[in-house]
């Protein structure tokens, strides 16, 4: 049986979604609020009556910096960073198409540094992503191009360690790829359950 | 005393003055930073969603070299900071996982390391006392407005390093170094974090925010612990056109002290800030003898 989408991001994000009372406290204080379309009381809303294609499409989802400041006020305890990071990470596997274009441009840098280290995988996927979204910083003014090229020290120095690290992450892909952990493709994960 | 220290991949690259400078006040202050053998990237960011735990998997290493290192590790970035304190904290608590995570690295993690922040050493170990004590150029009548932003104090359950809405640790490191230190409102702002790379011009208007703020209120620069906030308010003021305020330098708060504690020049790490603070101090170096 398949969860709806309020139960899904209820149980990737781990928060009581249904208790926000739409107080509008987290609103108020977002950093971004003024670029976004919804703002974070109203995509939780959208979460709680299941607005999957809405939310998946929203360029909110891709504005939240995480700066948790929300979630430190929220009278109900509700963590929305999490409620994002889990949104984004439903849109990834989905293959939406992020609405802010520089999203997606990310997106293709991960998918090219995970090719290099030897695997398409949603795993290593998830692990470039999390691993080289803010790195690029380190070479912001010079483009990416330093990055690309291997010259920001994301890895280990030592030979060894470089090889450890990628030993993990086949590692860890395949063991996805066998225990049928949450996959890229919606479909076969629908089909697994 | 000798501190296992992880620099990060941005205080290698971008942010050496912010490296270089902390290196050299903490052997000033005798807490020898001894770099991690063979560190990667941290991950920069915590993983959120529940089912994608993988992704600690890259910190879990570094907390593994750090047991090894002795049971503690301290950092200078706030990022770096963040994300190991808030992976060791899920994995004390999430034993299952930490299991799941050693089968992968296969050089089994224990859960026991302490992951201190650089101020937090200076308060909780070293002491302002002792800091004051070791300051030889006081930074007299100098107006600094310390800037926590967010990742230093949010989410503070998992944080437990200072209140968030009323924080002091900057403050009160940066009085233990004479200067005249100034609380405006915007100190705990989010500075747009990595929209920088994605959508530039929303930090650059909460940058506008934040730092009219501080000048409002009479600060001549701005002090931070996070390379992140350092260039989303420092670098905008070179780059962008058309704001209506004043060049404010960003500091990193170890850049204050190696002036303060009578550091060389070299270890200050200035060089490469879009707005220059080395005119702040010229009243304030060190005499050669
Ligand atoms: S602060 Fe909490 S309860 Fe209030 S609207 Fe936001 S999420 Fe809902
Ligand atoms: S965590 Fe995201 S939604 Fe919450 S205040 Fe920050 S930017 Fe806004």
């Amino acid at each position: 049986m398949s969860l709806d989408f309020h139960e899904q991001i209820t149980m990737l994000s781990n928060q009581p979604i249904l208790l926000c009372y739409h107080c509008h406290k987290c609103t108020a204080g977002c950093p971004v609020v003024e670029e976004m379309e919804f703002g974070p009381d109203r995509i939780l809303r959208m979460v709680q009556l299941g607005e999957r294609e809405r939310l998946l499409k929203s360029r909110d989802i891709w504005l939240c910096a995480a700066c948790e400041t929300c979630g430190t006020r929220c009278p109900n305890g509700i963590d929305i960073a999490k409620v994002m990071d889990a949104l984004r990470l439903e849109a990834l596997r989905s293959g939406v198409t992020p609405a802010e274009p520089d999203a997606a441009k990310f997106h293709k840098l991960f998918l090219f540094v995970v090719q290099t280290l030897g695997r398409s995988h949603e795993a290593s996927l998830l692990i470039a992503y999390k691993l080289w979204t803010l790195n690029l910083l380190a070479d912001m003014d010079s483009g990416l191009q330093l990055f690309v090229k291997g010259k920001v020290p994301v890895l280990p120095k030592s030979i060894k360690g470089r090889d450890q690290v990628r030993r993990i992450f086949l590692k860890s892909a395949e063991a996805v790829a066998k225990e049928n952990l949450p996959s890229a493709n919606p479909a076969s994960a629908q089909e697994a359950k | 005393m000798a501190i296992p220290y992880f620099p990060g991949c941005t205080l290698s690259t971008k942010a050496s003055g912010y490296d270089r400078s902390g290196r050299a006040v903490a052997q000033a202050l005798g807490l020898e930073f001894q770099e991690l053998p063979d560190w990667q990237c941290c991950g920069a960011t915590f993983p959120l969603s529940t089912d994608n735990a993988m992704t600690l998997i890259a910190p879990t290493r570094l907390l593994r070299q750090a047991q090894e290192a002795g049971g503690q590790m301290t950092t200078l970035c706030a990022i770096c900071f963040h994300v190991l304190r808030r992976t060791q904290n899920f994995l004390q608590e999430h034993t299952d996982v930490l299991e799941r995570i050693n089968w992968f690295t296969e050089e089994p993690y224990l859960g026991q390391v302490r992951v201190t922040h650089f101020l937090e050493l200076l308060r909780d170990q070293l002491t302002w006392e002792t800091l004051r004590a070791n300051v030889s150029q006081p930074l007299k009548g100098l107006r600094v407005a310390p800037y926590y932003g967010c990742l230093l104090l949010r989410p503070p359950a998992e944080i437990q390093l200072d209140d968030p809405d009323d924080p002091h640790i900057l403050h009160e490191c940066l009085e233990a170094l004479g200067c005249e230190v100034i609380t405006f409102p915007y100190q705990s702002e989010c500075c747009g974090s990595y929209l920088a790379v994605s959508k530039p011009t929303v930090p650059q208007q909460l940058a506008q925010d934040i730092l009219a703020s501080a000048q409002h209120h009479g600060a001549q620069a701005l002090v931070t612990a996070c390379p992140l906030c350092q260039y989303n308010l420092d670098y905008p003021q070179q780059s962008v056109r058309g704001w209506a305020i004043k060049p404010l330098p960003v500091l990193y708060f170890t850049q204050l002290m190696a002036v303060a504690l009578g550091l060389p020049e070299q270890v200050w790490g200035m060089e490469g800030h879009s707005v220059d603070p080395r005119p702040l101090f010229e009243p304030y170096r060190a005499t050669v003898a």
